[in-house]
């Protein structure tokens, strides 16, 4: 048996989560599929989410805490005998499936390319070494996995399958949350945007950013920054790509004024395309990119946004 | 944005000033836990199959080293002990020097070479962290090395404690308590949290101090606790390769005429790569 996750709203499940499906599907090997949707308003959540696995349990656990989610998919897959669970990646699932290992004995992989079974252990491909490095691990059941973004097609519904309430019996609260500052924004989320647009210090200033948007909006794409003009108030965090901000692998990843630290590289290098426009011809970035322009970006990025809106007229 | 007492948030140094914990005499234990990776600059190559690291230049873990730093900053604000833990090979006693040598006051080093995967770690340093005691732990956000962010959250689960991952400012509330700011997937988030606790660091928590060379000297003298282990790691490498896309490194001159150069470009994204 094979738990899957379901990362949804409130509403409705999230890519991520019919990724994870996807996945699951492909380790038919290892026994039949059930979800479990956690949280608070499970059941609208739940009616979509038996368009696609046989058996929906549904846990009401209120607001996420790592320590809830673990219990909640660890009651899971006791109650359905899964030897296998698998979450969409995320920093949050990070955190609560490394709890839920520990709870079932399980090996964790993270944040995997691809998984496989062959009925006792599961091989799965991932990066490491800040990104640069590919590695084929491999575990014997059980194993807690989470699925990297973007590296599975979406599941297509299938059948008919039944819900099930599942009672949790609920940590006692160590963390209360006194406040949340959350980081919504309109537009192509950064993780799944096709285009990034990334703008780094040498821009000189918070309002040379209008640019950045401009582009990145005229090419349907999200807004990138480095941890240089997040540091320095310039962004917020949440558009930070890098080690310690987000891993992006768009088609095309337009770095302007960029200078390319390994710790940048970190969260870009997989990206189709690179596109640097930088000053310095020896700046790090030209070393990963495949088109670039040596030249002032004050002078190039309003003639490139030009040019892009022509493209679309 | 709930105040948090009468300190000023975007000031590292005020976060830590003036504890009237200290005054009190109780004793408080901060732990570290540390690990040594390959420098971030230092080129790897693949032998047999694996990253080798022979002849790469190792250092403490970015994220370790704020990890590092808060303890130490925690141990001068409030007193009692700042105290570093590191599970790795031999060689890991020069990251475990370079904290010495910032200022932690021993260490704890769990000797065991070859790759254990972040949850049996996590095991394995919860009994020692146990015996130890602590109000807090600090672990690095990702290690550099393994890309993971399972220790921090798998070692709370093994102590049964609670953890607060991402961490930017942490201020102790007593004994019992303390407050945090973290980052989420999306946005930030304060908490109360119990403790003893495990908290996992994050670029903006501090900025680490650099090793004196009085600080250096003192860090050979200070104590080491080698424990031998031999656990076996639950997940194993089968192989490791580098593939680094080959870049078309196709660079236009864009000094003289930079717009024919940024039409240039749009047009090769365009009607080339195919991607706008």
């Amino acid at each position: 048996m094979i738990l899957v996750v379901l990362d949804h709203d409130t509403t409705r499940l999230r890519k991520g989560a019919l990724e994870a499906v996807s996945r699951a599907r492909q380790l038919a090997a290892l026994g039949a599929i059930a979800g479990l949707v956690v949280g608070e308003n499970t059941s609208a959540v739940a009616e979509e989410a038996r368009k696609y696995v046989p058996t929906v349990y549904t846990a009401e656990v209120g607001g996420y805490t790592p320590e809830r989610w673990a219990a909640a998919a660890y009651a899971a897959a006791q109650k359905s005998g899964a030897q296998v669970v698998v979450a969409p990646s995320s920093r949050q699932s990070r955190t609560w499936t490394a709890r839920l290992a520990l709870k079932m004995g399980a090996a964790l992989l993270e944040d995997t390319l691809e998984t496989a079974t062959d009925g006792s252990k599961i091989t799965a491909t991932r990066y490491s070494f800040l990104n640069r490095v590919t590695e084929k691990q491999a575990a014997s059941l059980p194993v807690v996995f989470t699925a990297k973004p973007n590296t599975t097609p979406v599941a297509e519904p299938q059948g008919d399958g039944m819900i099930e309430a599942l009672t949790v019996e609920q940590p006692a609260a160590q963390v209360e949350v006194l406040e949340r500052m959350s980081e919504q924004k309109k537009g192509v989320s950064l993780s799944e945007a096709t285009v990034v647009v990334t703008g780094g210090r040498g821009l000189g200033s918070p309002e040379a950013f209008a640019g950045v948007e401009a582009l990145a909006n005229s090419l349907g794409g999200a807004v990138g920054a480095t941890r240089a003009v997040v540091d320095a108030g310039w962004r917020p965090y949440g558009e930070q790509v890098g080690q310690t901000g987000k891993t992006v692998q768009p088609s095309a990843y337009i770095a302007l004024a960029v200078s390319g630290a390994v710790q940048h590289q970190a969260g870009m290098n997989k990206s189709k395309y690179i596109v640097a426009v930088n000053k310095d011809a020896e700046a790090p970035i030209f070393k990963v990119a495949d088109y670039g322009i040596v030249g002032d970006v004050h002078q190039v990025l309003p003639a490139m946004l030009e040019a892009a809106k022509k493209l679309k007229d | 944005m709930v105040a948090l007492k009468s300190h000023n948030m975007d000031d590292p140094e005020d976060w830590h000033k003036a504890s009237p914990y200290k005054m009190k005499g109780w004793e408080m234990k901060f732990i570290a836990i540390l690990r040594q990776v390959p420098e971030n600059e230092a080129r790897l190559k693949v032998e047999g199959g694996k990253v080798g690291l022979n002849g790469v230049t190792m250092v403490l873990d970015g994220m370790d080293e704020w990890g590092v730093e808060e303890v130490i900053r925690l141990k001068e604000a409030h007193g009692g002990e700042a105290v570093v833990v590191a599970l790795g090979p031999e060689r890991s006693e020069e990251a475990i020097r370079t904290a010495l040598a910032m200022g932690a006051d021993r260490a704890v080093h769990l000797v065991s070479e070859g790759y254990i995967d972040p949850i049996t770690q996590a095991q394995t340093l919860a009994e020692t962290v146990l015996e130890e005691a602590p109000t807090l732990v600090f672990t690095g956000g990702q290690q550099a090395d393994w890309d993971s962010q399972a220790l921090g959250p798998a070692l709370a689960e093994a102590l049964g404690w609670p953890s607060v991952t991402w961490t930017t400012k942490v201020e102790l509330e007593g004994q019992t308590h303390a407050k945090a700011k973290h980052d989420l997937d999306e946005g930030q988030e304060i908490v109360r949290v119990s403790l003893p606790a495990v908290f996992t660091s994050q670029q903006g928590l501090n900025e680490p101090r650099y090793p004196t060379l009085p600080g250096i000297m003192k860090a050979k003298k200070k104590e080491i606790r080698k424990i031998p282990l031999s656990v076996s790691s639950k997940v194993e490498v089968l192989e490791q390769t580098i593939q680094e896309r080959s870049r078309l490194n196709k660079v236009i001159d864009g000094t003289k005429d930079p717009v024919a150069a940024a039409n240039e470009l749009v047009k090769l994204l365009h009607e080339e790569a195919k991607v706008i």
